[in-house]
């Protein structure tokens, strides 16, 4: 995570490009709209894995795509269950339901889930992710969406109570018929707790916030660090990125004085192209060797 | 006197049965009103970005509208007597 332009993607290439080397499965998935993996890599990536190099595959997800099938999934249900006049006055919401605020970061989580469960047999999962904004809200979701559903749950219990003492009074026999709405509601809360799960677990997520070393960058990767921290959610590294000689990271060290940091040099060679990534690998291992290096326990377990 | 009896236990049982059905009847009115009333809240607040009230996230609602069809119906009922809840509240209620 981190602030546009900090070096995210590169950081994100970098590390899985080391562990590939290294002999480890990985997935780099880029999950910024703006994508940039295929202009580091110099290779044309798409929606489904492509192979980068041996033992790295790459994925630069389509949000609208995940956004649309989403919403043809809900009308294709809606369409079912509902009498033909009523689905026919909803269409004209569906047109414009892909621009409502919310789906953008939902269509993240939807590809999260997809990836985590057709490629959890691999070691390594890497999420490119989204500028501050959006990223913070991927991470907010699961919380924030908890909140509502236990608001809903307690009502929609509520209601099946008072449905209970109209069938006593009414002396007929209860018939065993289960709520669906309740059903789907204890489901979506069983969904969202274990996603919740996933992002607080220091052991299965693996937070890297990256900056480089001038005020603003500092200034807002404080805010992450606190807005994840309210959701607890924390950071497993700082990557202090495009360090040059005379950079100081007095600040960054005094500010994020519990999260360890590291160190990564400014490179005066662009950064795009196998050929110029690997090059950097070489000159800088024992960086790279920190920056994976609390990563490597997780790995060895699988 | 036995048949007078069973006359007067008959009467008696048939009394207590239209009694027992008036004071169920009474009883059911209110909290079925309640019932639909807290429906309708549920309605509200699930798919309350469709009359312009604030909603859960999208998802959310979303996700539970394929099972909601009678409460939007409920919804669109409401909106017609909107304009008059006292009378449709005064009516519920038996108040003349």
């Amino acid at each position: 995570m981190g602030k546009g332009g900090v070096g995210k993607s590169t950081a994100a290439a970098l590390n899985s490009l080391f562990l590939a080397q290294k002999g480890f499965q990985v997935l780099l998935v880029s999950l910024d709209p703006a994508h940039n993996q295929s202009d580091i890599f110099e290779k044309s990536l798409s929606d489904k894995p492509g192979k980068i190099v041996d033992n790295l595959m790459g994925i630069e997800i389509d949000q609208d795509y995940w956004i649309k099938q989403y919403l043809k999934d809900v009308q294709r249900q809606i369409n079912k269950t509902y009498s033909y006049l009523t689905a026919f006055n909803l269409d004209k919401y569906f047109r414009v339901m892909k621009h409502s605020p919310g789906l953008e970061e939902y269509a993240l989580i939807l590809v999260f889930k997809d990836i985590q469960k057709k490629f959890d047999h691999l070691d390594f999962l890497m999420f490119d992710m989204p500028p501050t904004a959006l990223g913070l809200k991927f991470f907010m979701l699961p919380t924030l969406s908890l909140i509502w559903i236990e608001q809903l749950l307690a009502l929609r219990q509520e209601i099946i109570k008072k449905r209970d003492i109209i069938t006593k009074v009414k002396l007929i026999k209860k018939e065993i018929e289960t709520d669906k709405i309740l059903n789907k509601i204890n489901e979506m809360k069983k969904d969202y707790q274990n996603l919740k799960d996933i992002f607080e677990d220091c052991e299965q997520t693996h937070i890297n916030l990256v900056l480089n070393p001038d005020k603003l960058s500092l200034a807002e990767s404080t805010r992450i660090v606190e807005a994840l921290h309210d959701i607890n959610i924390t950071c497993s590294q700082i990557i202090n990125n495009k360090m040059q000689i005379d950079s100081s990271c007095d600040d960054i060290n005094t500010t994020f004085s519990d999260i360890p940091i590291c160190q990564c040099p400014y490179s005066e060679t662009q950064l795009i192209g196998l050929a110029n990534l690997e090059q950097f690998l070489k000159a800088n291992d024992s960086v790279l060797e920190e920056q994976v290096n609390h990563l490597l326990p997780s790995a060895a377990e699988k | 006197m036995n048949s007078i009896s069973k006359i007067i236990k008959d009467k008696l049982i048939e009394i207590w049965k239209i009694a027992d059905g008036m004071a169920r009847g009474k009883t059911l009115d209110g909290i079925e009103y309640v019932a639909e009333e807290m429906d309708h809240i549920f309605g509200i607040l699930v798919l309350g970005s469709f009359v312009g009230l604030p909603s859960p996230p999208m998802q959310i609602s979303l996700d539970l509208m394929p099972l909601m069809e009678r409460e939007l119906m409920l919804m669109m009922e409401k909106v017609d007597t909107a304009h008059e809840p006292i009378s449709d509240l005064f009516s519920e209620l038996d108040i003349d």
